[in-house]
């Protein structure tokens, strides 16, 4: 065991943290760093600096774009791009179809959507829950149906995140209604969001924001070589996208960052005997979440070194569980900071967007898996207890 | 000790009931307003006329001569049904009124007038022991120096409560017309007449501030009451897996923990109403009143959303409002740190809290 960086790791990161603080422009790395309502031209300035340097998709296949890192570095990576406030590149491309594609697609598929989508030329978005296929993802509706060269595609998506701005969906369709088991009749499509038939509706949430949307597909024509790997196997893909992002899962570093920045607030906030830093309630509270905070980091760490490649592993069901509960506890510390300021909420200071910010990210506990499906695979997978 | 209530009280909150229904938002089509509402003079002149915005005040002041138990029956209905409004404000300037004998108190409980206080301060946490306003002036003529800020219903108020720091305490002001730049008034020398002079201020504003948290805790009661209701029915409903969420021992395990929750929240507020009825300044009883809505708040708040999965986060839902607004209170009138940081501090006060005392 040995707790500190090698030479070799300490050096990355210093290339890391210098790449990252001098050549994404701060204008947009503060606006990142606001928080609120993500500009999409920010995204894309982000991803495509980052490609341009190799960085954004360093887990793909090497001839694809991808580094040849340890888990670590890849941690590391991960790390100072959020520390340094930096808009990680969009996960739907970088962490969902990309691996996908370049593990089960065609060589055609890879040449033609694996530079696009490492560049974000093409923007992504998830069509894979529907109205009655939450948790349940398995009980999805939308179908395609074989025509001559064509998919047929019928049904509805919801909770597509930011589908406004995408070019192209991911989709889990059901190609084979009378499949034994509703997990076996399932394909991965790729549609594009311009095709005639499909329709785009936002849906507004509780802070007023509008990053989700409903997409309606009325006899969509997909040509049928978009759909991916085998028909009939999208389950398998679809399992592999959900469970493979082991590292990252858990955003250590964000997290981090807004809890130096909730010291920095408190700090700033007067009270009667000093300011609210000194008040020791608040203090013990902060220093509780450093120390667990502190936890959550070294078993990302941890579980990064041990993770085989290409089998998901299942302790990234912890990392989930916990990175989003803490995600949330420091949200919640910051609205509690904010105090009264925090009443007056909707502008872009920080006492403006810390209660909105805070309602916001309850979704982080029930997106990418709700918080009680992590703990259901960590008692079933891990655990044994099958009930 | 007895929780119930008469016919008196019952009619009222009856007719509350009716007018908080007619009022409620609707959550349609197209874009839904969401956080804090702006004031809406409909449903004000309305509270006026059931008599909601007088009862706690003397009837030779002006007002009802019915008590804090009754403004939280009051509250409660509007919390239920979703109803932001600025009662629990109104309140707060009238009990400041209505201690300096103000004539302004009969047109703040008919509804003309619009008087709510100024008591948070750019950059500084919640305090009612001290004010970085200053007062300079004497007899009928004052005038004020600093900011105040966010001042809730900043666009609609008529009239601002304001604690300032005078020779010799905090005494409380009346200012007239007040202007606002996002929400923060801000004094330049601005004329301001005396309600409560620096040897009273601070408890009669303690006192007016009890009478806040009755308010806001009824009505976060009746907003965690109506979350924790959809909540269960939702459970019982939604099917995922073929079958409805309440077969998932787990949630049904955390709806009743929410179910404890909301009762134990319940006592307090009307125990704590109760208290505040007999004793205006029993600010222990109303901070622990606080603190326990101020968690259960959370508590129901966060898992309202969470057992409903997506839909609970959207604003076409009203899980998720009532959410919004469980977080505003808990940061009304001081938070849930700020009474127990007081609480903490008086612990040698007592042996033991005595509820029948
Ligand atoms: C902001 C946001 C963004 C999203 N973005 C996308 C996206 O881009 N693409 C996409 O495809 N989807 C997206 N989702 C959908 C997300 O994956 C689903 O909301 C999630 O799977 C939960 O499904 P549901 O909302 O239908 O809740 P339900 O499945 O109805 O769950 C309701 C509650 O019951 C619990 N529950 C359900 N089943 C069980 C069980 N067996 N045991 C114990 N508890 C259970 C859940 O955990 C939850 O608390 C997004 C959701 C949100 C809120």
């Amino acid at each position: 065991m040995q707790h500190r960086l090698s030479p070799d790791d300490a050096a990355f990161q210093q290339k890391m943290r210098e790449f990252f603080t001098s050549k994404v422009p701060q204008d947009l790395r503060d606006r990142w760093a606001a928080g609120g309502e993500p500009d999409p031209d920010d995204i894309r300035t982000a991803q495509r600096i980052l490609n341009a340097e190799g960085l954004a998709v360093p887990h793909w296949p090497v001839e694809y774009g991808g580094s040849d890192w340890s888990m670590l570095q890849r941690h590391i990576y991960l790390q100072e791009m959020q520390a340094a406030s930096v808009p990680p590149p969009l996960a739907f491309n970088a962490n969902m179809v990309g691996p996908v594609i370049a593990a089960f697609g065609s060589t055609e598929q890879k040449d033609r959507f694996l530079p696009p989508t490492a560049n974000l030329d093409i923007w992504w978005c998830q069509g894979f829950s529907e109205p009655d296929a939450g948790s349940d993802l398995a009980s999805l509706r939308t179908t395609a149906v074989r025509d001559g060269d064509e998919w047929v595609v019928n049904g509805q998506k919801t909770w597509t995140t930011l589908g406004q701005h995408a070019d192209w969906i991911f989709a889990l369709v059901r190609t084979d209604p009378d499949a034994p088991k509703k997990q076996m009749g399932i394909s991965f499509l790729l549609i594009e969001m311009s095709t005639p038939g499909v329709d785009i509706r936002p849906i507004q949430l509780i802070d007023g924001g509008h990053e989700v949307n409903e997409v309606f597909f009325d006899n969509v024509r997909v040509p049928a070589d978009q759909l991916v790997g085998e028909v009939n196997k999208g389950w398998d893909y679809a399992k592999f996208l959900l469970g493979n992002e082991r590292v990252g899962v858990a955003p250590v570093g964000s997290i981090k960052r807004k809890l130096a920045e909730a010291k920095e607030h408190a700090g700033s906030v007067q009270t009667d005997t000093g300011t609210l830093l000194d008040d020791p309630l608040l203090a013990a509270r902060i220093a509780e979440l450093e120390a667990q905070v502190m936890a959550l980091e070294l078993t990302v760490l941890r579980v990064a070194a041990n993770s085989r490649e290409g089998k998901p592993d299942p302790a990234s069901s912890t990392l989930k569980l916990r990175g989003s509960q803490l995600q949330q506890d420091v949200l919640e510390l910051i609205v509690d900071i904010a105090g009264p300021a925090g009443l007056a909420w909707g502008d872009d200071s920080w006492t403006g967007l810390a209660a909105p910010t805070y309602l916001n990210f309850r979704k982080a506990s029930i997106y990418g898996g709700s918080n009680e499906v992590q703990r259901q695979v960590i008692s079933s997978g891990i655990l044994g207890l099958k009930g | 000790m007895d929780f119930s209530i008469d016919s008196e009280q019952k009619a009222l909150r009856d007719a509350v009931r009716e007018l908080a229904a007619r009022r409620a938002p609707q959550h349609g089509e197209g874009d839904v307003p969401v956080g804090p509402a702006p004031h809406d003079p409909d449903t004000w002149s309305a509270l006026a006329e059931v008599g909601a915005l007088g009862l706690p005040f003397a009837e030779d002041a002006g007002g009802l001569g019915a008590s804090a138990v009754e403004v939280s029956l009051v509250a409660t209905e509007l919390g239920h049904a979703g109803v932001q409004t600025a009662y629990a404000d109104a309140l707060v300037a009238g009990s400041v009124l209505a201690a300096a004998s103000s004539d302004l108190l009969s047109s703040l409980v008919d509804g003309s007038a619009l008087v709510v206080p100024a008591l948070a301060e750019p950059g500084r946490g919640w305090s009612l022991a001290s004010s970085s306003v200053h007062a300079s002036g004497s007899g009928d003529s004052w005038t004020l120096t600093g900011s105040k800020g966010p001042v809730p219903y900043a666009d609609a108020a008529t009239h601002l409560v304001v604690p300032a720091a005078a020779d010799g305490g905090l005494a409380l002001f009346l200012v007239e017309a007040p202007s606002f730049a996002d929400g923060i008034a801000t004094f330049d020398g601005s004329a301001a007449t005396q309600l409560v002079g620096p040897a009273d201020g601070a408890t009669a504003l303690a006192a007016a501030v009890n009478l806040g948290i009755i308010a806001v805790c009824s009505e976060a009661l009746g907003a965690m009451d109506a979350a924790s209701t959809m909540t269960f029915d939702y459970l019982k409903t939604r099917k995922q897996f073929g079958v409805p969420l309440m077969t998932f021992q787990t949630l049904t395990q955390r709806a009743a923990d929410m179910y404890v929750s909301l009762e134990l929240a319940r006592s307090t507020t009307l125990f704590a109403a109760m208290a505040i009825a007999d004793d205006p300044g029993d600010s222990a009883t109303a901070s622990r009143a606080k603190v326990v809505v101020g968690q259960s708040g959370r508590h129901i708040g966060q898992e309202a959303i969470q057992l409903h999965g997506g839909i609970g986060m959207t604003a076409e839902y009203a899980v998720g409002h009532f959410t919004t607004r469980l977080t505003a209170i808990e940061r009304t009138y001081g938070d849930t740190r700020q009474h127990l940081a007081s609480l903490a501090s008086s612990l040698s006060d007592h042996d033991q809290v005595d509820v029948l005392a």
